[in-house]
């Protein structure tokens, strides 16, 4: 039963991962996000509730926040289907040797979602927004 | 099998280790509810999420207090559970079944059963994760796979003799396996569960039974789906499916379609106020239950949970 599963979610999940890309695609949930002004004040709120959660700070103490900020947007805008080409280091790369925790990635997605309630940004497009960042959690979270 | 560990020292328990662990960290709701048997999932059926608010690296700990109604039975069940890595969960549960219709059965024969008789059914489970991440492999179909176990042994005090008549045995041990995904970006959860057992109206009829009764195991699947409305706030309904193993004996017995079981379905609410607090309130439908003593009635009512996490 197992072995099915996986082979069907292979099989299925590029067709998942096509859909997702052309709904990013589309913009409409760059758009819902308040284009680049609204990401840039989400990535705003966002960093600066993650550095004051007791919870990850330790994560980024050695963390410039507004080189952050600007990077997450610029990630967002991209992966939410607007006009930006992010270059920057890959999440892999970027938390490598950091030992992340699954309680401390619950503990940002639920920053994240509390930001994201500040801006007035609809559960279901909340929701969009972490379809999309979730699968992040396996490089995030890499044991190498 | 000797009585099980005293349900009532656990809230002791489960307050000190609310306090060591008052930083477990599940996303809110990902943890299910608890079920009537104890496991996490929804309020039937268990689903492959691992309860508690515990999550990888750390151990949580959750116990309910569950009441069901309807026109002739009520139910009280109440429970904890651990969980360990967010990869397995324990759990104890009791039902405590008012099962006074059934006094009628005194005037089938004489079965000396005593006015306003519970059954009481104590459920000790176990769950293992296998693979997948129901809340945050949304990049694929991949759901959450997880095997579980719940071993049953049932009191039905002066129904001994009804039991001992259909042949039925006091205990049986459920096997299952469930899959749950959460299609994160529509904020739907599904699950399917296929449940061995050969289990009478969830164990509380007891096990088996005297041929032409279905003795054997069979294989019975379950459903969930819940939506998501807010981060807390969540619908759903659930359809469980049951082996109705006694309708052919006691329609050789005489008793017509009096032993006959149906399948148990619900629609449900979930509101967590907070990330150790969940309340459920449902409308169940468990169809009919010894439709013999109830003139056939379908019990329909409320199902109300509680829920203390950490």
């Amino acid at each position: 039963m197992k072995l099915l599963l996986i082979t069907l979610s292979l099989l299925l999940s590029s067709l998942a991962s096509a859909q997702a890309q052309s709904m990013a695609g589309t913009g409409s949930l760059y758009r819902a996000l308040g284009e680049n002004a609204g990401i840039t004040r989400l990535m705003d709120d966002f960093v600066n509730r993650v550095i004051r959660d007791e919870r990850i700070s330790g994560h980024f103490k050695k963390t410039k926040p507004q080189l952050l900020k600007d990077s997450l947007s610029a990630q967002i805008c991209q992966l939410s289907g607007g006009p930006c080409q992010y270059k920057g280091p890959d999440m892999k790369s970027a938390h490598a040797d950091m030992d992340i925790r699954k309680s401390e990635f619950n503990a940002l997605v639920e920053d994240l979602q509390a930001a994201m309630d500040t801006k007035g940004i609809s559960f279901a497009d909340q929701n969009r927004l972490l379809a999309i960042l979730a699968p992040m959690h396996r490089d995030v979270m890499a044991k190498d | 099998m000797k009585r099980i560990f005293p349900l009532a020292v656990l809230p002791g328990l489960l307050l000190a280790a609310g306090q060591a662990q008052a930083d477990t960290g599940k996303l809110l709701l990902t943890g299910g509810v608890s079920s009537i048997t104890g496991a996490a999932g929804g309020g039937l059926t268990p689903w492959a999420v691992i309860g508690t608010n515990a999550t990888e690296d750390e151990t949580g700990f959750s116990s309910y207090l569950t009441r069901v109604a309807t026109q002739d039975y009520s139910l009280n069940s109440y429970g904890a559970a651990i969980g360990l890595n967010d990869r397995v969960e324990l759990s104890l549960a009791r039902q405590d079944l008012d099962a006074s219709p059934t006094l009628a059965l005194n005037g089938v024969a004489a079965f000396g059963i005593t006015p306003g008789q519970h059954v009481q059914m104590d459920v000790l489970g176990a769950k293992l994760k296998l693979a997948g991440d129901a809340v945050l492999d949304s990049d694929s179909w991949m759901p959450q796979i997880a095997v579980g176990l719940e071993y049953k042994q049932v009191r039905p005090g002066s129904l001994q003799s009804v039991f001992d008549f259909l042949g039925v045995r006091n205990s049986g041990t459920d096997v299952y396996v469930s899959v749950t995904k959460l299609l994160l970006d529509k904020g739907l959860l599904l699950n399917a569960t296929l449940r061995s057992t050969n289990a009478n109206q969830n164990g509380l009829l007891g096990f088996g039974g005297n041929s032409p009764a279905n003795s054997s195991r069979s294989l019975q699947s379950e459903f969930s789906a819940a939506y998501l409305l807010r981060r807390n706030l969540a619908i759903g309904a659930e359809y469980r499916n049951k082996p109705n193993n006694l309708e052919a004996l006691g329609a050789s017995a005489g008793l017509a379609d009096g032993l006959h079981e149906d399948s148990w379905k619900d629609l449900f609410v979930a509101w967590a106020p907070n990330k150790n607090l969940s309340l459920t309130l449902a409308y169940v439908d468990l169809g009919q239950i010894l439709p013999g003593v109830t003139a056939g009635r379908k019990q329909t009512g409320y199902y109300l949970s509680g829920q203390v996490a950490f």
